[in-house]
């Protein structure tokens, strides 16, 4: 009976599947239409129909196309590869990597995986494939127009990968200092008793409520004009900070900490203070405490608030378009300048080649932190 | 091993006083219990032992050390918490191994060490677990293993049964208790449980709003009750206290008449325990005679309640005893087993 009395009507469970149906592909359109878009020419990119685009025609005429040998294939491999990431690859890194040493090993392991990767999909599996094609008869004739030249003209011709190590080192150094700064702070102001910490609080709340832009105005002149300032200390060697990347990460730092702090302070809240006590009782320092004792229960928190500012550093436009000057352009405005006045459909689909590219370490990311994210994002919802 | 002495220590919080001017010495490998109700200042007192509270007023020597101005890493005590304070990422095995290793000591002998601490609390099987895998006693026993695994000058206990149900509570309490034997360590143990207290303490500091009310061995406390406070915090029931007039030798409230009370004429607090009083014979007529309010079968023995002195009034009568709520009983109570105190100042009058 009780299976009866929770199962819903049939005409409910159609109405919401039909709804999550409708409302993943809505979600998911934009990035796959992207996606498509840029793997075809800008005839078949911005041709009338939809099948069109889909299929691209032209390109395949061009000569650039997947076979279904390729499809099958190549998807194989591509998804085999994924799929040991998540499965294979923890272990070896376990196994292989004396204790103590975790950490480097997955930093290890990753770059090794990533070149692996890169070996396989883009040297080893094109040739092969293209070898195969001239064999397999009808199996090998491209079915759908594909190509890899705006990919290939974004990131070498037009140097992309140094917006790329750009965007690398802002978000890299507003990650790290955020979260430096975030955990020390958010622990003494968690642990604090006094008044100062709640008035430290709100004051942080205010910064956090001001427009970027009110930031961004109040920083620059002071960057344009930082040799004169800073001359008395540097003398004739002081340094115009104006473009340069740790003025942007000044500034994102400013604009994130006290959202970090928040944060990082209401995890540390759901620590209890036995914790610390029972550390300090058996033989730490309050440092020791919080290194050995409060961090290692503190990691959710730490991934999950270290995500947010990610994510800050990585989509911000408006201060590093403001504050950067062109070799020094990180990701996001440097796919805004391939729009202009003279703008060739084939510069929009290198756009939105590139678009696609800066997507792709944030889907890397989330897949990897998923489960800490989760159970960041959970904290406190459910007791432990 | 270390005595504790604690000389006149207060702990304020603005206008609030947490403790009162405790004085006291601990001796070496005694078992002191702090016992009062919740917000009585108990747990503060121990924790400015620990050094996890700076002490307002006063001075607290370890072992002939003054230690006010220390960290409790440096104090050599160990505490165990009521919520245990276990660190979850590390399993039972490194948990117990803690303190060793913040400590530096040497790592030879680390294995043996923890080794030996979970053999005493049976903890063996379960080494490799996360503390998140453990019942409550089984991480209980973790904290007491990760306290012992030192052998600290002092243990420091906060309530470490009040997690646990009623069940295991009294295995654990037997445990500990054979632990302190075992270890011979001086020990300050903190509970609101009167029972814990009694079977546990060498002796017992009865504290209330942060003002100590009597220190004494678990018989002096329970048989001599400094004052009414005391009186009715211990025991199972508490006792039973009357509000009434002396005159001449004879005590006199609602329902109650009892001749021979030693005590000045004038109003007295007069108490008796349940157990010290008995049921009157058929035809014999007692010193408490009033309708029963309520008849309670506790398996071993009856306990009788009636009104009398503006309160209830229990008495333990033998297993076999039956009776309908407002049947008229009587109590004997001779004078030889009462208490009495000042009706004003509480405290007990000892002219008995």
């Amino acid at each position: 009976m009780a299976t009866n009395t929770l199962r819903q009507p049939l005409s409910l469970r159609l109405a919401s599947g039909t709804f999550l149906a409708v409302w993943c592909l809505l979600a998911i359109f934009p990035i796959a239409w992207i996606a498509v878009m840029s793997i075809k020419t800008p005839v078949d990119a911005f041709a009338g129909s939809f099948v069109a685009v889909l299929t691209g025609p032209a390109t395949r005429a061009g000569g650039q196309g997947l076979s279904v040998l390729d499809l099958v294939l190549g998807g194989a491999v591509v998804i085999a590869l994924t799929r040991w990431a998540f499965t294979g690859l923890p272990g070896i890194v376990r196994r292989a990597t004396p204790a103590g040493w975790i950490a480097l090993g997955w930093i290890v392991a990753a770059l090794l995986y990533l070149a692996l990767f890169g070996l396989v999909v883009l040297g080893v599996l094109p040739q092969l494939l293209d070898a195969l094609d001239a064999v397999a008869g009808p199996l090998g004739v491209p079915v759908i127009g594909a190509t890899f030249e705006h990919y290939y003209a974004v990131w070498v011709e037009n140097a992309f990968w140094r917006n790329f190590v750009n965007s690398l080192i802002v978000t890299a150094g507003v990650v790290t200092v955020s979260l430096f700064v975030g955990t020390l702070a958010g622990y003494a102001l968690a642990r604090s008793p006094s008044n100062l910490a709640f008035w430290l609080l709100i004051a942080a709340l205010i910064f956090r409520a001001l427009p970027h832009s009110v930031l961004v105005a109040g920083y620059l002149p002071v960057f344009i004009n930082s040799s004169d300032w800073l001359a008395p200390i540097f003398g004739e060697a002081a340094p115009t900070l104006y473009g340069k990347p740790y003025a942007v990460i000044a500034v994102l730092v400013a604009i994130n900490q006290p959202f970090t702090i928040w944060m990082l302070r209401s995890f540390f809240q759901n620590i209890p203070t036995e914790l610390d006590e029972a550390a300090r009782v058996d033989g730490c320092t309050h440092f020791q405490a919080f290194r050995q004792v409060i961090m290692p229960v503190m990691w959710p928190g730490v991934i999950t608030t270290g995500l947010f500012s990610f994510l800050l550093a990585y989509n911000d436009f408006l201060v590093t378009s403001l504050l950067l000057d062109a070799q020094n352009q990180t990701m996001v405005p440097a796919i805004a300048s391939y729009f202009n006045r003279e703008t060739t459909t084939t510069d929009q689909v290198e756009a939105i080649a590139a678009a696609v590219s800066i997507t792709a370490p944030l889907f890397i990311l989330v897949m990897v932190f998923q489960r800490q994210i989760v159970s960041g994002l959970t904290a406190g919802a459910v007791k432990g | 091993m270390a005595e504790i002495e604690l000389r006149n220590v207060s702990k304020r919080w603005g206008s609030f006083v947490g403790v009162d001017r405790f004085d006291l010495t601990i001796a070496d490998r005694e078992f002191l219990v702090l016992l009062g109700p919740s917000g009585c200042g108990k747990t503060t007192t121990m924790r400015m032992i620990a050094g996890l509270e700076d002490a307002s007023e006063g001075e607290i020597r370890i072992g002939g050390k003054v230690v006010n101005d220390l960290d409790p890493k440096d104090r050599d005590v160990a505490m165990v918490f009521q919520s245990y304070g276990l660190y979850p990422h590390l399993n039972v095995y490194e948990n117990i191994r803690f303190p060793l290793k913040v400590r530096k000591i040497d790592e030879a002998v680390h294995e043996e060490r923890v080794m030996r601490a979970a053999r005493m609390v049976e903890l063996e099987p379960f080494l490799h677990r996360k503390p998140a895998e453990l019942s409550g006693g089984q991480r209980q026993r973790v904290a007491l293993a990760r306290a012992i695994v030192r052998q600290p000058n002092v243990f420091l206990m906060d309530e470490p049964l009040s997690n646990l149900d009623a069940k295991l509570r009294v295995s654990t309490r037997a445990q500990i208790k054979n632990l302190s034997h075992e270890l011979q360590v001086t020990t300050v143990y903190v509970t609101h449980d009167q029972i814990e207290a009694m079977t546990l303490a060498d002796r017992v500091v009865v504290m209330k709003q942060g003002v100590v009310q009597q220190v004494g061995t678990p018989t002096e406390i329970y048989d001599r009750p400094a004052n009414v406070f005391v009186a009715g915090f211990i025991g199972s029931p508490g006792m039973n206290l009357l509000e009434g007039q002396v005159s001449g030798s004879s005590f006199t409230c609602d329902n109650v008449h009892i001749d021979g009370v030693e005590a000045p004429s004038g109003r007295v607090t007069l108490g008796f325990r349940a157990e010290d009083a008995r049921l009157a014979q058929p035809g014999e007529t007692g010193q408490i005679t009033a309708p029963l309010y309520t008849i309670e079968l506790l398996g071993d023995a009856t306990m009788l309640t009636v009104r009398a002195g503006g309160g209830l009034v229990s008495v333990k009568a033998p297993k076999d005893v039956r009776a309908e709520i407002g049947d008229r009983v009587s109590f004997v109570v001779p004078p030889a087993i009462c208490h009495l105190f000042d009706a004003t100042t509480e405290a007990r009058l000892d002219g008995r």
